[in-house]
């Protein structure tokens, strides 16, 4: 009897042993081809290798020295131009040309000129500062080194700092960046604000519409339900695009809006904020609606009923009865539109202006357009980190609309 | 009674007004994209099906079409493979960590599609990858994988285990109860969620505008850098064709989520 209850056990053992071998290919690919490289990414936001790795002998001979000593002294240019040397031969002094011309702007060609002209042995003649300096006087400059000796560890909070319009200072304080320079906050507001009206917007549009799918007659209630979930069917950039033609000058909108009179010439609607909430809207409004249908589908009508026959106004049993129960359904839906909402690429960059565009259309240009890693890294750990504190805050707002209704 | 019928009919004009706002967008375009004239315009001046036609002799619509096919075909193909073994496993086997398992592959589905195609050209660029379509293949399995997964758990829930023991008492190895016994069973939720693959595959832009270049372009990708140019009737003509398309699928999904319906039904009776 134990022997054959031993077996058993370990018949649903080798069982079990199967059914998690047959999930465990899954889990792998998911590491390795989307957490991996997402982790990957992210850590550019902190990494510093390409500065330390391509100037580690100029760091160990910079020492104790500071620009406010006096000049840089010989064994410094002599390891400066030996890194330099050794870094055009490895291919990389267009990426460290690239990082420290990000600190101060300007030193790009100096840097590139620098590393040519050491890698073909121009300074190879001792000492080497008087040559350097007289071909190059740019090594000359205080505020370079200080940029270079700042950027010398081994992880850098740089990227960090500047994705929140932050930077040190030349005493490694905390100070905010040149107002010409600080754009992230304003795009991290905007991202956040254009989100939040989505969001509210789809919210209210919502309410009525799964209100009436829930109350219709079940095969007109089934139809009203798929129509407007059909264009979760359809690709976002179609959608989009069909926005930006229903929209245009001479679109459909406009000849409907001329041609009743209501303007007298056509109005520029597209590439405004305006047309981007139009978009927003129309694409995460399904989203909003099925998990309201979902949840209001649960709560029986015998409440308003009850409610109405108790002599209350229409609307006060709306507002005390009917939205405290499809409370968790709002919130899940406005979850849902806001997390979407703050990851927007597409529908920012073609019916936006210059003036709407979010977060993702700056990790996207400074991946495309300028190469800076570590900015793009560090503009999306900002990203993911709303993202989480959203989820947490919505999640804390559902427990606490659970307990409520447990109460009551 | 009387304010209850005015309050229901708001209601249903409301809906009404509510469902043109979301579907008359989808429908307009296919008037404007039968222009005959240069550029779009409301009213048209004149009906033809000349941008359809450019459509069919572009090279590049075409070629990016097959590429858009072969790469959804075969993100579909991987995130069967590992979806629907993965399926099983997590509804019939005991073993610790399953919150974990659905939280990992969770995560491509709320990952803001940026930073997915950011750091799969980083990471792709670095395995020296960019020059096919593998890596474009392999991203797209990721995001499509957690819906199949969603969708094959859903249809195993009603699954009766008796069957698999019978089968095995039968003499039935594992791969002939799997393809023979279990896969029909769970057929319309695996073709649901492979059509639904296929299409997140099919539509995805992003990734694709950061994977691709030159030949491997996708038929999202061309449209998304068509656009940024200029709104021609051709892209009209290729969103009217798109929005039919995923009519289609869906249709296909409904037919089979009712012929499901109806098996479980007789299997009850």
């Amino acid at each position: 009897m134990s022997s054959d209850g031993a077996r058993a056990g370990q018949r649903v053992r080798r069982q079990n042993l199967l059914m998690a071998a047959m999930v465990a290919p899954l889990v792998l690919f998911i590491v390795f081809i989307f957490l991996w490289p997402v982790a990957r990414f992210l850590w550019l936001a902190v990494d510093n290798s390409d500065m330390t790795g391509n100037l580690s002998r100029t760091f160990a001979a910079i020492g104790e020295w500071r620009p406010a000593d006096g000049p840089p002294p010989e064994p410094v240019l002599a390891a400066l131009v030996e890194d330099l040397a050794e870094a055009r031969a490895n291919g990389r002094d267009g990426v460290l040309a690239q990082l420290v011309n990000q600190r101060l702007v300007g030193t790009r060609y100096l840097v590139i000129r620098t590393a040519k002209d050491a890698s073909e042995g121009k300074f190879d003649m001792r000492p080497v500062s008087e040559v350097l300096l007289a071909a190059h006087p740019g090594w000359n400059d205080p505020a370079l080194w200080s940029e270079i000796i700042r950027a010398s560890g081994t992880v850098t909070d740089y990227y960090l700092l500047g994705s929140l319009d932050l930077q040190r200072s030349a005493d490694g304080g905390i100070e905010r960046v040149p107002a010409d320079r600080a754009v992230f906050l304003d795009a991290l507001l905007r991202t956040v604000w254009i989100s939040i009206v989505v969001t509210v917007i789809c919210a209210v549009l919502a309410i009525p519409l799964a209100q009436a799918i829930v109350s219709a007659p079940p095969s007109w209630s089934r139809l009203i339900f798929a129509l407007v979930l059909f264009p979760l069917w359809t690709s976002l950039l179609v959608r989009t695009v069909i926005w930006i033609i229903v929209l245009q000058k001479n679109g459909p909108v406009n000849a409907a809006l001329v041609f009743t009179g209501l303007v007298p010439e056509p109005l520029t609607l597209i590439y405004t904020r305006f047309s981007l909430y139009i978009a927003m809207v129309q694409v995460l409004l399904p989203l909003m609606v099925l998990s309201l249908v979902s949840v209001m589908r649960r709560v029986p009508t015998s409440y308003m009923k009850a409610a109405l026959s108790l002599g209350a106004p229409w609307i006060t049993a709306w507002r005390r009865v009917q939205l405290p129960l499809i409370m968790p359904g709002i919130l899940a839906g406005a979850a849902i539109v806001f997390v979407f909402a703050l990851g927007y690429y597409i529908t920012p960059m073609l019916v936006g202006g210059p003036g709407d565009q979010m977060i993702s259309s700056y990790i996207a240009f400074y991946t495309n357009t300028t190469l800076n890693w570590g900015l793009a890294a560090a503009l999306s750990v900002q990203l993911l980190l709303i993202l989480l504190l959203a989820a947490l805050l919505f999640w804390t707002a559902r427990a606490l609309t659970r307990r409520r209704g447990a109460l009551a | 009674m009387k304010a209850a019928s005015i309050r229901s009919t708001a209601m249903y004009a409301y809906a009404v007004l509510l469902l043109a706002f979301i579907l008359v967008p989808l429908l307009i375009i296919v008037p404007m994209s039968l222009t005959s004239g240069n550029s779009l315009a409301f009213p048209t001046p004149g009906y033809s099906t000349r941008w359809y036609q450019e459509l069919l002799d572009d090279p590049r619509w075409f070629s990016s079409f097959i590429n858009s096919v072969v790469v959804a075909l075969a993100a579909t193909f991987f995130s069967s493979l590992l979806g629907i073994p993965a399926a099983i496993g997590l509804v019939w086997g005991h073993f610790p960590g399953k919150r974990i398992v659905y939280a990992v592959v969770a995560a491509p589905l709320v990952a803001p599609v940026v930073i997915v195609g950011v750091a799969a050209f980083s990471f792709f660029a670095a395995a020296g990858m960019t020059g096919s379509l593998w890596a474009l293949i392999l991203t797209h399995t990721a995001l499509a994988v957690p819906v199949m997964l969603t969708t094959v758990v859903a249809s195993l829930q009603g699954f009766d285990r008796t069957l698999v023991r019978a089968a095995a008492s039968l003499g039935a190895g594992t791969m002939r109860t799997f393809f023979k016994v279990i896969l029909p069973l769970i057929a319309p939720g695996v073709v649901s969620g492979a059509i639904i693959a296929f299409i997140i595959s099919f539509d995805e832009v992003v990734v694709a505008s950061f994977l691709t270049t030159g030949e491997q372009r996708t038929l999202p990708r061309m449209i998304f850098s068509g656009v940024r140019e200029s709104v021609s009737p051709a892209i009209a003509s290729v969103a009217v064709l798109l929005v039919l398309f995923s009519a289609l699928l869906l249709g296909v999904i409904a037919w089979l989520q009712g012929r499901a319906a109806r098996m479980r039904a007789g299997a009850a009776s």
